[in-house]
């Protein structure tokens, strides 16, 4: 058996602000152009992919976010908690879309990393280092960016008001995280 | 630090932006018919005006879509900017 | 304090809060609101630096950005102190340390002072043409020059302070907070506009906020009164963003800008402590309003440098601001009215006006009955000659001016003086616009020059954009607002505006002596010490740009970028070269407006956030067993793992055999992956690598070698068929994201039709590989369900399995020669996988091995490493790889460039074998490799890019690339190194099992 290690698992409070990392979520990359990729991911799991930039659709269980205009990531709500299902979600999708040749499908679970940020500083806290303009983004609830932090690439995903999942890649979480945690420190 | 509206995401910061040279070279379909100085041409030669020019840019940090823009390199203004395959909006 | 320089009547300093500061030593005491130039005056110590090249004692001139002479060093901690400060601009704080720049030893006795008693022969670019030939003396020179010259001590240490960045964005950026920016600000933010109003100073209100004279009134209020009031009224608006102490840095294309705040700077030594000193704001502005002000211009005459020469608006401000008497017994000399006003200030505070010396023929605005009516003597149309006194201002000496203004007439006058007021008019400070690309035009009747409209988003209002009248700077800010913002009204309609309005104008750029212009000492660049006369000298050696005249003779290059310096330049050339200042042109103002330390510019990254750092999923396990870590690219990778006293040799020795006698383990995980799908996948691989790709199994794997147009090698790595439309990628670890980038490009760009899809898989997967003779009894151990007999996986191909509930890809590929399988598994269980194979291995020594034994080992079986092998000039051929080349293809990227007449050369570089006739001796990567070191001159044939000692031949080894090295197989070579020279064979590449036998051992 392999037991799974997280990149950092805790979460710190600083004044208005809560940066926790979330581990274990699903994620999906989710590529294609043709019609039928996009209809026949409405019917699998049941959400409309969102073709408008900088958006997202969810329903209960899943979050689809735009990526490109033939690229979205699907992430769970939950973390997955048997081992028994883990590959459910991918090996479904693969079957309806890649088997079929609509368009492409991969499990990208670990090379992102899911950090919530939480409160009213949030948007100070990307200020420290995103050269992104959130004034609209915080204006819309679902809104989706993928800009840099720090120099490393990110996506941002506006989830609830003060509220949002920000997703970096493995590799550069613990970086991201120290330095996010100095900036916070001092807001 | 140009402010580039990229034609899938919207207007962002150049930093999230990576530029690839002169644009609307396209590559030969058929290589092996072109003389030495005919492929060199498409290898090697560029323009470097001073007025607008025609660029290829990826918007590397975001969507990673390739796009072209068309920029006045004597004041930086970018006149537009149109996907790929588009024909330049301007002359 | 010998004299009462301070008047009690202040607002802006709180008497009641006394400060102690040090000012070379000595110390002295101000009140909370001082500046220290203004503590210093008030402690009437005028002379605080010498100038940089005849060393002449310097005063403090001005009260602002543009002082050129108050240049102090502050602080003397090895790691905080700052040279280079402006006096003017400092706010005094308790525990203040300041000392004089540029003298030596002491400000009061200074050695280099006798270049002043030399200066005859220093004229214009005398550095340049003395101290530049012979080229072997300039170290003689050298050390002199910076003795004397010294511009300030550089910190030594570490800065200890904390800098910080942000981003911003808003609708209106206002640039100065003065009472056109005032207007602005609170009109923008009336209209529901995301404002931001910057002030540099500590307070808003510009020169207006002590502007408190019968002549200037608004709605029958004093100016200063009323502009208190709009000032408070701004307190209550929502939308506006007031930020002090914060100067604008730099004004870039599409409205981008960089404005440095102070935070702690005017604090006291205790208070500062952990807090962040400065932040840069990186500032997006979709509309931006500049109101930057005026500066005034000084005279030009014989000894006008002397301390106690002091702008007259300076002096104004140091009495109505801060409550300063810049001396008991001053003069004003001046060309317009605004010295008048300088005039009554200092009057009323009770100040002895000597006299007001004006060039003009006459002044019939109100300011100046107004002066007439308090008694203020007034030379008109006269001229200060000569100035005297050594260490501060005794006496001027007057002359009347001829009609034409090129001369003096009559008797001289002689005036005593402790101070003198000068005011050659006003300059507006287009700096920003002109950095923001705008162009500038010349405005005659006052010499001034002024914003063009600009096309960017952007306006210039107030008097930098020309307006100097009060009535004037109101009504037209008002409008351009308006109609900038696209508004209908604001609060500023139907004021009732008093103000005084100067009509006559007279401007002379070099002022007349009784002496040649030969004898006397008229400074333009305070800073830099040039006179009129090195203009006029670079002027006859035949100097016509303004841009080589301000280098030629240093005017405008200080730290001050000569901000008061440069219109009289400009004037100077124009009259003498007898062109028009409108057409002449200016120099160009850069950024920064006002220096920034490095620490601002940096911010937060230093330390361990100086660059950015990768780990892989195992890092942790690395860390414990004490691996030595090397950066590749952002990674960090385990270098080698030396136990206990071992040496980097020693232990990359250990680990080398054991790969090879039993097994060795690696982190892997650092390859670039990218999973590909689509029907297209296989043409799209047939496209971008040399070898054909069509017919590679479901289930095998295949090393591919990825060109650049120009047919050199770019990237390789091994690409397993998962399915019929699936392939997974590797890449080198520094060119993942290039080669994705690069994929991406051509399909977008070339092959929009063909239809296949790549996504990065890099950081889901952890990697690692087991390779040696017991590889394949630890796999079994580790996945028992796998069949791994060589049948059934043979090198070369690939297998799904499951550890426990867990999916793994197992492909048998070998970058060492020996028997291998790298293990891709989703990161989060990596280095519990690892830790499995640890323990599975245990009974085989498994040994983990860092990046050095993987090099070493690959370079006995000959494998490149691009990058290394390979520079952007080797192509496959080059490489000796001619098999990766295929011949069916009939395109592929690259392909047409491996037979331009320069790549089919035979004597290009090509990569060969290296064997030292010593095998003990171990050459050194990038040593140069020649045939006859004895023909001169010595002809490099080509150099070393791999070089290792191979513990499992038992002799040194390289790979290096050779001319024409394809031929030259068992021909000697020297390897010349500096004490030494090395011999050589040119092999093979291939050093260890040329028959492959042990990838299936
Ligand atoms: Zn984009």
């Amino acid at each position: 058996m392999l037991s799974y290690n997280s990149v950092v698992n805790d979460s710190i409070k600083y004044n208005d602000l809560t940066i926790s990392v979330v581990e274990s979520i699903t994620k999906i990359n989710l590529r294609g152009k043709k019609r039928d990729f996009i209809t026949k991911i409405g019917k699998s799991i049941s959400i409309l992919l969102p073709t408008e930039s900088n958006t997202s659709s969810n329903n209960e269980d899943l979050n689809l976010l735009w990526l490109s205009p033939d690229e979205w990531m699907l992430y769970e709500n939950e973390k997955i908690n048997s081992e028994n299902d883990i590959y459910n979600l991918e090996d479904e999708l693969f079957k309806e879309i890649s088997k079929i040749n609509y368009g492409s499908v991969t499990n990208i679970t670990d090379h992102w990393v899911m950090i919530n940020l939480k409160g009213q500083k949030v948007y100070e806290l990307l200020s420290t280092s995103c050269p992104f303009d959130f004034k609209n983004f915080k204006q819309n609830k679902g809104s989706v960016v993928q800009t840099i932090f720090n120099h490393i690439d990110v996506i941002i995903h506006h989830k609830k008001s003060n509220d949002l999942n920000l997703f970096v890649r493995r590799s550069f979480c613990d970086h991201l995280l120290s330095w996010m945690r100095d900036a916070a420190s001092r807001m | 630090m140009f402010l580039i509206n990229c034609p899938y995401c919207g207007e962002r910061d150049q930093s999230e932006f990576s530029s690839g040279g002169e644009a609307h070279i396209v590559r030969p379909k058929q290589p092996k018919e072109l003389s030495d100085d005919q492929w060199a041409e498409f290898l090697f030669m560029r323009k470097n005006i001073k007025g607008v020019q025609f660029e290829r840019w990826n918007h590397a940090h975001g969507c990673r879509k390739w796009f072209n823009m068309a920029r006045d390199t004597s004041n930086d203004k970018i006149h537009a900017v149109y996907k790929m395959g588009e024909k330049p909006p301007i002359k | 304090m010998s004299k009462n320089l301070r008047i009690t009547n202040s607002k802006f300093i709180d008497q009641t809060s006394r400060i102690s500061f040090k000012f070379d030593g000595k110390t002295l005491y101000g009140f909370k609101g001082d500046t220290l130039a203004s503590a210093l005056l008030a402690n009437d110590i005028h002379l605080v630096g010498r100038s940089f090249k005849y060393h002449r004692p310097r005063g403090i001139m001005t009260c602002g950005s543009e002082e050129p002479n108050a240049i102090v060093q502050l602080g003397n901690d090895p790691s905080m102190t700052e040279p280079n400060t402006r006096a003017t601009e400092i706010e005094l704080y308790e525990g203040l340390e300041a000392t004089s720049q540029n003298c030596w030893p002491s400000v009061n006795f200074d050695i280099g002072a006798i270049n002043n008693f030399f200066s005859p022969f220093i004229p214009a670019a005398f550095y340049y043409k003395t101290f530049m030939w012979p080229a072997s003396f300039w170290e003689k020179y050298e050390y002199f020059i910076r003795k004397s010259a010294g511009l300030g001590k550089s910190p030594t240490k570490p800065d200890r302070d904390i800098y910080d960045h942000r981003y911003l964005h808003c609708d209106v950026l206002i640039i100065g907070g003065g009472i056109s920016g005032i207007i602005a600000a609170k009109t923008a933010a009336q209209n529901n506009l995301n404002t931001v109003l910057l002030e540099d100073k500590n307070n808003l209100g510009g020169t207006t906020i002590f502007q408190n004279n019968e002549c200037f009134k608004i709605n029958n209020s004093y100016s200063n009164e009323w502009l208190s009031k709009e000032i408070v009224s701004l307190n209550s608006l929502k939308n506006l963003t007031i930020k002090t102490r914060t100067t604008l840095a730099a004004y870039h294309s599409y409205n981008y800008l960089l404005a440095r705040e102070n935070l702690t700077d005017h604090l006291s030594l205790n208070e500062k402590k952990d807090k962040i000193r400065q932040r840069l704001w990186k500032i997006r502005a979709k509309k931006v309003i500049i109101a930057t002000g005026a500066m005034e211009r000084p005279l030009i005459f014989n000894n006008n440098d002397r301390p106690g020469i002091i702008l007259s608006s300076s002096i104004k401000k140091y009495i109505d601001y801060y409550g300063v008497k810049c001396g008991q017994k001053i003069s004003l000399f001046t060309n317009n009215d605004t010295a008048y006003e300088t005039a009554i200030s200092l009057s009323k505070s009770g100040v002895n006006v000597n006299s007001v010396i004006d060039i003009r023929d006459k002044s019939n605005s109100s300011i100046v009955k107004e002066a007439e009516k308090l008694g203020i003597k007034i030379h008109w149309k006269h001229t200060v000659v000569n100035t005297n006194g050594y260490k501060k201002i005794k006496s001027i000496e007057l002359m009347k001016l001829s009609d034409d203004g090129t001369n003096v007439v009559g008797n001289k006058l002689n005036e005593e003086c402790d101070c003198l007021g000068i005011s050659g008019g006003w300059t507006p400070r287009v700096h920003l616009f002109t950095q923001s690309g705008g162009k500038l035009k010349f405005r005659d009747k006052d010499n001034v020059f002024l914003p063009t409209k600009s096309k960017s988003e952007q306006i210039s209002i107030g008097s930098c954009n020309g307006d100097f009248e009060l009535d004037d700077v109101i009504k037209n800010s008002n409008n351009l607002i308006k109609e900038f913002l696209n508004i209908n009204s604001s609060d500023y309609e139907n004021l009732e505006i008093n103000c005084s309005r100067e009509i006559d104008k007279k401007n002379i750029w070099l002022l007349p002596s009784d002496k040649p212009l030969g004898k006397t000492k008229p400074f333009l660049d305070f800073q830099n010490d040039s006179t009129a006369k090195d203009v006029k000298l670079a002027l006859r050696e035949g100097f016509k740009s303004i841009e080589h005249v301000k280098r030629y003779t240093t005017t405008g290059m200080g730290t001050d970028q000569g901000k008061l310096s440069n219109m009289h330049a400009l004037g100077i050339i124009a009259e003498t070269a007898e062109v028009k200042m409108g057409e002449l042109g200016t120099t160009t103002f850069r950024p920064p407006y006002t220096p920034l330390t490095f620490g601002t510019i940096v911010g937060r990254n230093v330390g361990k956030f100086f660059d950015i750092t990768r780990k892989t999923p195992i890092h942790d396990w690395h860390v414990e067993k004490k691996a030595e870590f090397e950066n590749v690219g952002q990674w960090k990778r385990a270098w080698y793992y030396p136990k206990e006293n071992e040496t980097m040799h020693q232990a990359v020795q250990r680990e080398s055999k054991a790969a090879r006698d039993s097994a060795g383990i690696l982190d892997a995980s650092t390859l670039g992956k990218i999973d590909i799908q689509g029907t297209d996948s296989s043409e799209f691989l047939n496209r971008v690598y040399t070898n054909d790709w069509s017919k590679l199994e479901i289930g095998k794997c295949r090393y591919g070698l990825m060109l650049n147009e120009d047919g050199m090698v770019y990237d390789d790595g091994v690409t397993t068929r998962l399915g019929e439309n699936h392939y997974l990628m590797t890449t080198t670890t520094g060119g993942a994201a290039n080669v994705l980038s690069k994929m991406e490009d051509y399909l977008q760009t070339e092959w929009p039709e063909l239809d296949v899809y790549f996504t990065s898989v890099t950081d889901h997967y952890g990697t690692v590989s087991i390779c040696g003779p017991n590889s394949k009894k630890i796999l079994s151990k580790v996945i028992p369900d796998l069949d791994l007999s060589d049948e059934n996986f043979p090198h070369m191909s690939f297998k799904n399995a499951m550890i426990g509930k867990i999916r793994c890809r197992v492909m048998r590929i070998s970058f060492t020669g020996e028997q291998s399988y790298e293990i891709n598994v989703q990161s989060g269980y990596a280095k519990s996988l690892w830790e499995k194979c640890f323990d599975a291995g245990k009974e085989f020594n498994i040994t983990p091995y860092g990046t050095e034994t993987m090099h070493l080992l690959r370079a006995e079986k000959g494998f490149i490493i691009a990058g290394q092998d390979t520079d952007g000039t080797i192509t496959p051929v080059d490489l000796q790889m001619d098999w990766i080349i295929s011949k069916k293809k009939y395109d592929f990227v690259g392909k047409r460039s491996l037979y331009r007449t320069d790549t089919i050369r035979e004597d290009r570089k090509q990569l060969v074998g290296l064997l030292t006739d010593d095998p003990n001796e171990v050459l050194e990567e990038g040593a140069q490799i020649v045939e006859d070191a004895n023909k001169k001159p010595v002809e490099m044939l080509g150099h070393v890019t791999s070089s290792y000692f191979s513990p499992n031949l038992n002799k040194s080894i390289a790979l290096a690339v050779v001319k024409s090295g394809k031929k030259l197989n068992g021909k000697k070579m020297i390897v010349p190194m500096k004490n030494k020279t090395i011999g050589v064979t040119i092999t093979e590449t291939v050093f260890l099992d040329k028959k492959n036998k042990r990838l299936n051992a």
